[in-house]
């Protein structure tokens, strides 16, 4: 059962093709890391996804329904690559907007906060302005604001940059344990070694997918050590 | 639309207020301040300005004695708006204008009561003239100058009995006992929460696309239009609490009387606040930093203060600039409550004020939900 279905996706800024026919299949309960340089349409690929942008042509389904659509979002999370929360608000407040936004009552809400809060480790900081928390803090709870609503679909745009190694290590855990719960997870990084929890990777480049399967897979296919070295590979392949 | 979630964005939008200081004081104490400031600074009096006469009437005598015109001009000038000082001669008088010591200098004749008493009782053709040699570059000390020495003209001849062929009674119809401040405190509750309700959305707005909240609403079920009606309860709460707090504090502090029904004003004031909020989210879709939103103050500010009747009426205004205030929505709140409390008007005599607002308030939240479902 796919979770994520995308077909020839394209997004034109201009003349500039952002995405240029890209392909996706992610199953439900999977784990899946798009990899991929600065500008390679990883970014673009979830704003499509997650109904912020428009697409100029293709196909796009999440759990079955057909993009765009609003009715969607109930069963999607999404975390931006910016905290996008509301820094003059506390961590409670910031967690029970967002529950609110999803029609969740308000005993449902405290509920899941304090779950949330326990898998963040942030249960003491919850009356604390967000603005006052370090930039980890901020990543962590951004995450959970993701999370309030028990989302099918988790879509993480770069969660783990500008966070430190324990933090990243500590996030991976995290989304080991959603999938354990059957939450399928569309990530994109750029630091290719971190690819290696996920359960498949898609390398992208100019706006399409250049290579895709399990890491061990990748790396067996273009006989080198690393992803990163991999990617190469792959990408002087498609020159 | 789902009222709960608009309702959720109002009350987060409130919370953001509330935590924040510094916007809650600006919220507080700019309303107060502007106020004050502009209340006290434009109450309209002029005062203490510096005139010299110089009075060489040689007066005339008659029955009952030496008589001298002049000195009971001077003595009817309004001693609270001149500071008059004496001199003896013309050109030394002239020369402290020349070096901005003065404003005017006021010169009576040897001949001004002699010709004076004369030509009114038909015994010469002569006239005779009070020179008065001014400094026309400041407009409105110029003009009070010369209002204040016609005033005294004519309570001298009042006092002497002169009858004028005309009389002119006036009779007031509205505001009868209407201070600067009563007029000016239904204005200026109406342009504060103009001016304030689309700053703080425009700054508010601007937030909310930088930081990516804007890009993770966009992503919940959260509806474009229920965003700008969250925004616009909230707004139009904050922008009657202000009028409120405005007018206590006239009422209490300047004396400020009210003739009509205060809910009708504040109802105005709330209908404003909510073209505002509009106005300040469809601004931030032009804006892309805080930076931009910065630069775009003057336009908000400017065409408010000018246009909107606030301070100057608007038949101060060239002829063809004035159909442009009919396109700053200020004007109609500012007409309706000065209209509602110095005149005691009710909605059947302001309704096209109201109806104004409620067009504008129709377009801007379309077109401010418009630009939000704009997609890249």
């Amino acid at each position: 059962m796919h979770a994520i279905k995308v077909e020839k996706l394209e997004k034109k800024f201009g003349d500039f093709r952002a995405l240029d026919g890209l392909d996706l299949d992610i199953r439900k309960g999977e784990v899946y890391g798009l990899l991929g340089p600065n500008g390679a349409g990883k970014t673009t690929a979830i704003k499509v996804l997650t109904g912020l942008l428009k697409m100029t042509a293709g196909n796009a389904e999440v759990l079955g329904t057909r993009l765009p659509n609003k009715d969607i979002t109930q069963r999607v999370g999404y975390m931006p690559q910016e905290t996008a929360l509301y820094l003059g608000l506390t961590v409670h407040q910031n967690l029970e907007f967002f529950g609110k936004l999803f029609g969740m009552d308000k005993s449902k809400i405290l509920e899941r906060e304090a779950e949330l809060l326990k898998f963040i480790d942030l249960e003491r900081w919850k009356d604390e302005m967000v603005t006052n928390l370090s930039g980890g803090m901020k990543h962590r709870v951004s995450l959970a604001c993701a999370l309030i609503h028990e989302p099918e679909v988790l879509f993480l745009d770069e969660p783990t940059v500008g966070v430190d190694p324990e933090l990243r290590e500590s996030f991976w855990k995290f989304f080991g344990n959603l999938k354990e719960k059957g939450i399928t997870i569309l990530i994109t990084t750029h630091y290719m070694d971190e690819a290696s929890h996920c359960d498949r990777i898609g390398f992208m480049r100019t706006g399409k997918l250049i290579a895709e399967g399990q890491p061990q897979a990748i790396l067996r296919e273009a006989g080198t050590k690393s992803l990163e070295d991999a990617f190469l590979f792959f990408a002087r392949r498609g020159k | 639309m789902n009222f709960k979630r608009a309702l959720a964005v109002s009350r987060r939008v409130f919370m953001d207020l509330k935590n924040d200081k510094r916007t809650l004081a600006l919220i507080i104490i700019a309303p107060l301040f502007a106020m004050a400031i502009f209340g006290l600074a434009f109450s309209g009096q002029i005062s203490d300005v510096k005139v010299i006469v110089v009075n060489d009437d040689m007066g005339m005598n008659t029955t009952i004695g030496q008589v001298y015109l002049s000195e009971v001009v001077i003595s009817n000038l309004d001693p609270d708006t001149l500071s008059i000082t004496t001199m003896d001669d013309l050109p030394s008088a002239i020369s402290e204008i020349e070096s901005g010591n003065a404003y005017a200098v006021f010169y009576f004749p040897a001949n001004f009561t002699n010709i004076t008493i004369l030509a009114y009782n038909q015994m010469t053709e002569a006239s005779t003239s009070v020179g008065i040699h001014i400094d026309m570059s400041n407009v409105n000390v110029a003009d009070t100058i010369m209002q204040t020495f016609n005033d005294a003209v004519q309570k001298t001849m009042q006092e002497r009995g002169l009858e004028m062929p005309v009389s002119i009674q006036k009779e007031a119809v509205y505001g009868a006992n209407a201070s600067f401040m009563d007029f000016f405190v239904p204005g200026i509750m109406a342009f504060v929460v103009y001016i304030l309700t689309t700053l703080l959305t425009l700054i508010n707005f601007v937030g909310e696309r930088t930081s990516g909240t804007l890009a993770r609403l966009t992503a919940t079920p959260l509806r474009e239009s229920e965003i700008v009606a969250g925004y616009a309860m909230t707004f139009s709460v904050v922008g009657t609490l202000q009028a409120l707090l405005l007018l206590t504090v006239g009422m209490l502090v300047f004396g400020v009387n009210v003739e009509g029904n205060v809910a009708l004003a504040f109802m105005v004031v709330a209908l404003l606040a909510i073209v505002c909020q509009a106005l300040g989210i469809l601004l931030s879709s032009i804006t892309h930093r805080e930076a931009q939103a910065i630069q775009l103050i003057p336009f908000i500010i400017m065409p408010g203060f000018l246009l909107s009747g606030v301070f100057w009426p608007l038949e101060a205004l060239p002829t063809w600039l004035r159909p442009f205030s009919y396109l700053v929505p200020p004007s109609y709140a500012i007409d309706a409550c000065r209209s509602v409390m110095l005149r005691g008007w009710g909605l059947d005599m302001i309704w096209i004020d109201v109806v104004a607002l409620i067009v504008f308030a129709a377009v801007f939240l379309f077109l401010a939900t418009l630009s939000l479902k704009r997609r890249g």
